[in-house]
């Protein structure tokens, strides 16, 4: 005899999608967190490095899918540097896989489950199954396993800790890292000036249009409540969901480690990632528009790995962020639009841009 | 099959890997105490909200703004009870230098604090039981004399009362509340208010007014020398209520009056008849005040006659508006001539001329008048606002200097007995009520200092928070919540309508949620969520519960970057120049002690141990393998 799977359903946070501040009961406007869980199934004493985006991602995401979770985390930085000596920092259970098959690996995870659930096996209820890939697994190297989890619909969550390079293994260039983006393997020289000459691959766009019946999703480290909302989403949709997040990763950009909560808001305000959901029900992608617009350069000039930008690549950048936003259906101010031609820039080191407010050189 | 805790299979249990010991979310993955990556360590320090230090009360504005976001207005009232008596009244009349301070000011518009504190102090009028008597202490014994019941007077007594100290206020007037009631109009603070309020007062038990007693000028009436040696302290609050007179040819006609003495009889519900084409000589907030009364009472026209030109008007922008929108008229950098009286004696006209603003060294008012441009405007009454003074020849000369009660840093008068104080508009000139009431709040701290024989001491320094501090990016634009007016044609027809009408519970709301909290912990959660170590700590979500987890916060610096309030600050972990200082964390790989880190005890003994029990393990068993713990 077979026995009914049930599932877990997770509450929303309030949230108007804006950084941290929120509404409350009332509709009233404050800068006040909602109640959080007080779980943390990421505990401390893991050992990434001071102010890094992927752990502040995988606080977010076990938090909000809560204690009765499983976990697997193909090789990369949140493999390696939190799993040490087999000390790990999970307190549900956690699997590493190789860095290929994260998708094959959480799909076998959720399919035993429901057949364990089935057969009598397994109490229950059906457990948030999450699978934690970085940009170079998910991308990349375990692009095709993942595609074969959300085509085949497994019910899980795939994530994609988005830090644009192959961190763990010393920072290499993946197909996320930005256009001019600095790496190991992308230096800057005489032959390429610009460093890496490709686009970034868009993995997120890639995922909703190839498997549409996924719950799809796009954020950053810069806004928590919204993070946890899709990460909530997604579990809560029966099926495969895949959100892709952008995590600073300050080793491999070069930025102080306090900034990685800032560039997490700046990437988007400065159209150069945009946040979104994509809902497979009606097929339609729900754009977030951020409350202000800034000049690239107001992003870029925080990081080391576009320090040898030259005018015309900062120009080329004004030029795909202002096709962004078209894309996100926002207008581009007369202002960006300007900033299209080279001859309104000056190497990136000596460009006049809004730093955010600094409290500190951490770490 | 285990849930919780890092599953390690059998065969994989070998010393090292075989003790880590789970993480739990309490303790963390004790084995990597990763504060040791720290240089900096992030600290809880609260600053001084800008709005908080401008008002001399020191109202706790910050404090009691959170309590209206989270809907706790009875925490709120108490908030302001603790340095303000007179919400009621300071949340109507006062020119409220806190908002003229507030952060929220280069955001978009200063937080409309006055109101909120108008809300509070009317939630709190409408309690039928004053919250703070309960918790009064009891009556020490000690009665300290006060002369003068306007704000800094009661402001004093209450907050003796508070001390245990019971007070009896002198008040020369028929009825208490000084300027409250005898100068700022009905329209401005009405009767019932101030009543309410005074009421509030003296219903606490230990503060005694004695209306009608001028202390020191009646012959056998009540003089500084009874209240030096009857009572423990003295604090002088005389105000100045006296009108500068005006010396004009014909200055004396009927029709000619002074703008305090109309203010205080209409105040004092002795309406004065005035007619209906009346001419104000001043430029401040008392010919503004006297004008819009006249239009009111007169049913007809006000003139204000200035030397000021209209920039430098000494009427606070708001007044200056609602009385433009009365009808109430200007003509700056005009002086009075002269009177033009009838045959009776009766004003029927006066002669101004052009004339600027200037002052000499002392800086006193020294009109400059254009020769030659005389002219005649008729008029039936003259409101003469050109000033203020106080009679003060019943006290010793020591105590007085240029028309003021002198006093030191602490308002102490110099006097032998040292307890004797002075405050408000007589120690200050001129000032505003808030004034009165901090100076009545200091005076009781440091009566309370002297009659328990405390040394005097100045406030310690204090460092405000300045705009440039906080983190905007949690502040999305909002405009401030207008305050509701009573449309002009209304409130010109009444002495009694107000003027200014009060917020509502979702305006005041709305208005305490645009405060930003300047550098004070508002409980956001927002370090407490950015951590990518977990190591930002609290247990419940208000200021003082939180905490960083110095074994494993890294020094990142995220969560004070990101607090929005700036009340998160970074400290140097270590002392560079003293390598001697520098704290050696203890972990669990460190290649051999003091390497660049000690291991810990605990782990060694977790190691010692686990080999001892894989060794035991290995000596043969029933079924021949090993038994693991
Ligand atoms: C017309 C007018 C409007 C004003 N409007 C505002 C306003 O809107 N907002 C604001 O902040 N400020 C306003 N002010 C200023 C404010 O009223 C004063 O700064 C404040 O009242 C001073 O308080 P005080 O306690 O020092 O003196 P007062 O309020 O002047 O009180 C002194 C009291 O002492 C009594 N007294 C004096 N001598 C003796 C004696 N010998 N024996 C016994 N009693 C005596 C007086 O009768 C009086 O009641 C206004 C002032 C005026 C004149
Ligand atoms: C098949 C295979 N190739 C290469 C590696 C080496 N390797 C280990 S971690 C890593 C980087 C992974 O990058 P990403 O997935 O982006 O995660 P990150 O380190 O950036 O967190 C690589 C290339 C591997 N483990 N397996
Ligand atoms: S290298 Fe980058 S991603 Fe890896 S732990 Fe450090 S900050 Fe995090
Ligand atoms: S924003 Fe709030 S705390 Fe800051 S100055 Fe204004 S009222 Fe005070
Ligand atoms: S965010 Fe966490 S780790 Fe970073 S400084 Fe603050 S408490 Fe320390
Ligand atoms: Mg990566």
């Amino acid at each position: 005899m077979a026995f009914e799977v049930h599932r877990q359903h997770l509450p929303l946070f309030e949230d108007d999608g804006r950084a941290a501040a929120t509404d409350d009961e009332h509709g009233r406007d404050r800068h006040y967190l909602p109640e959080l869980p007080a779980e943390d199934p990421y505990a401390a004493g893991h050992r990434t490095c001071a102010g890094c985006g992927p752990a502040i991602q995988y606080r977010w995401v076990l938090k909000a899918a809560g204690g009765d979770t499983v976990v697997a985390g193909p090789t990369g930085c949140m493999y390696v540097a939190n799993s040490t000596y087999l000390c790990t920092p999970y307190t549900v259970p956690w699997a590493h896989t190789p860095i290929a098959s994260g998708g094959s690996f959480t799909s076998g995870m959720a399919a035993g489950y429901e057949a364990m659930i089935r057969k009598g096996r397994y109490p229950g209820p059906f457990p948030n199954i999450v699978v934690m890939a970085g940009d170079g697994s998910a991308s990349d190297i375990g692009l095709g396993s993942i595609s074969g989890a959300l085509y085949r619909n497994h019910d899980a969550l795939f994530v994609c800790y988005d830090n644009e390079c192959y961190a763990n293994t010393g920072i290499q260039v993946s197909p996320t890292t930005p256009y001019a983006g600095m790496t190991t393997f992308t230096p800057f020289g005489k032959a390429i000036p610009e460093g890496k000459k490709l686009p970034p691959k868009n993995l997120a766009k890639m995922m909703a249009e190839g498997h549409p019946h996924c719950y799809v999703a796009t954020t950053t480290v810069g806004y928590p409540v919204d993070l946890m909302n899709k990460t909530r989403k997604g579990l809560n949709h029966v099926g495969a969901a895949f959100l892709h997040c952008y995590t600073p990763c300050q080793k491999g950009w070069v930025y102080q480690t306090s900034m990685t909560v800032e560039l997490g808001r700046r990437v988007v305000e400065s159209g150069l990632w945009a946040v979104w959901e994509y809902d497979p029900e009606e097929r339609k992608y729900h754009y977030f528009h951020p409350p202000v617009q800034r000049p690239v350069t107001d992003y870029l000039a925080m990081q080391g790995r576009f320090g040898h930008m030259l005018p015309e690549h900062v120009a080329n950048m004004q030029v795909a962020a202002n096709q962004n936003w078209q894309d996100i259906g926002m207008d581009v101010p007369q202002n960006l639009r300007d900033l299209e031609d080279p001859e309104r820039h000056r190497r990136l080191k000596e460009e006049e841009y809004s730093m955010p407010l600094n409290r500190g050189v951490g770490a | 099959m285990s849930v919780r805790g890092t599953h390690i299979p059998e065969h994989l249990r070998l010393p090292i890997a075989g003790v880590t010991p789970p993480p739990t979310e309490k303790e963390g993955q004790r084995l990597f105490p990763t504060g040791n990556f720290r240089f900096f360590r992030p600290v809880y320090r609260d600053k001084t909200p800008p709005c908080n230090h401008a008002c001399p009360t020191g109202e706790q504005i910050q404090k009691y703004l959170d309590f209206v976001k989270h809907d706790r207005y009875l925490d709120g009232y108490l908030t302001i009870l603790e340095d303000n008596p007179m919400p009621s009244v300071t949340g109507r009349v006062c020119y409220h230098p806190c908002e003229t301070a507030c952060n929220r000011a280069a955001h978009d518009e200063p937080i409309g604090i006055r109101s909120v504190e108008r809300f509070l102090g009317d939630f709190g009028l409408n309690l039928e039981e004053n919250p703070i008597k309960k918790d009064l202490p009891p009556l020490n014994g000690k009665t300290v004399a006060i002369v003068g019941s306007g704000p800094g007077g009661l402001a004093c007594a209450y907050h003796l009362r508070r001390k245990g100290y019971a007070s009896v206020i002198f008040e020369a007037l028929d009825s208490a509340g000084g300027m409250l009631r005898a100068g700022i109009p009905a329209w401005h603070l009405p009767e019932e208010v101030l009543d309410k309020e005074i009421a509030k007062l003296t219903g606490l038990g230990g503060i005694e007014i004695r209306c009608g007693v001028r202390v020191g000028s009646d012959p056998g009436g009540i003089t500084l020398d009874h209240l030096r040696t009857g009572y423990d302290a003295v604090f002088l609050a005389l105000g100045q209520d006296v009108g500068r007179r005006l010396d004009v040819e014909g200055g004396r006609s009927r029709g000619v009056l002074g703008a305090l003495e109309f203010l205080r009889e209409t105040g004092l519900g002795r309406p004065v008849k005035v007619g209906r084409n009346v001419l104000v000589i001043g430029g401040g907030n008392t010919a503004s005040d006297a004008a819009r009364s006249a239009v009111r009472l007169g049913g007809g026209e006000a003139t204000i006659v200035s030397l000021e030109s209209e920039d430098e008007l000494l009427i606070v922008p708001e007044d200056l508006e609602q009385a433009r929108e009365e009808g109430v008229r200007f003509r700056p950098q005009h002086s009075l001539v002269r009177v033009i009286a009838d045959g009776e004696g009766n004003v029927t006209g006066a002669v101004l001329c052009q004339a600027r603003l200037a002052k000499d060294e002392n800086g006193n008012v020294r009109p400059q008048i254009s020769e030659g441009t005389e002219f005649e405007v008729p008029c039936d009454t003259i409101l003469i606002a050109i000033g203020q003074v106080q009679v003060l020849d019943w006290l010793p000369e020591s105590f007085t200097e240029r028309g003021l009660v002198k006093a030191d840093e602490y308002g102490r008068v110099p006097d032998d007995s040292e307890a004797v104080f002075a405050g408000g508009d007589v120690m200050r000139g001129p000032s505003m009520v808030v004034d009165a009431l901090g100076d009545g709040k200091r005076a009781a701290r440091d009566i309370d200092r002297v009659l328990s024989a405390q040394p005097l001491e100045p406030d310690g320094p204090v460092e405000v928070m300045p705009y440039e501090r906080l983190n905007t990016a949690y502040f999305r634009h909002a405009p401030r919540t207008p305050v509701p007016l009573t449309p002009a044609g209304t409130r010109s027809k009444s002495q009694k309508v107000e003027v200014t009408l009060a917020y509502s519970r979702e305006e005041a709301v709305a208005e305490a949620d645009r405060c930003m909290s300047c550098g004070v912990c508002n409980g956001c959660d927002n370090c407490y969520i950015v951590c990518p170590d977990i190591s930002v700590m609290r247990d419940a979500r208000e200021n003082g519960r939180y905490s960083i987890r110095t074994h494993y916060c890294k020094g990142c610096l995220v969560c004070v970057q990101e607090c929005p309030t700036g009340c998160l600050e970074k400290v140097p972990e270590l002392d560079f120049d003293e390598p001697d200082a520098v704290v050696r964390m203890e972990t669990a790989f460190a290649p051999y002690d003091g390497a660049h880190a000690e291991q810990a005890p605990f782990t060694r003994q977790l190691i010692e141990d686990a080999i001892a029990e894989y060794d035991r393990s290995k000596t043969v068993q029933p079924n021949g393998r090993g038994v693991t713990p």
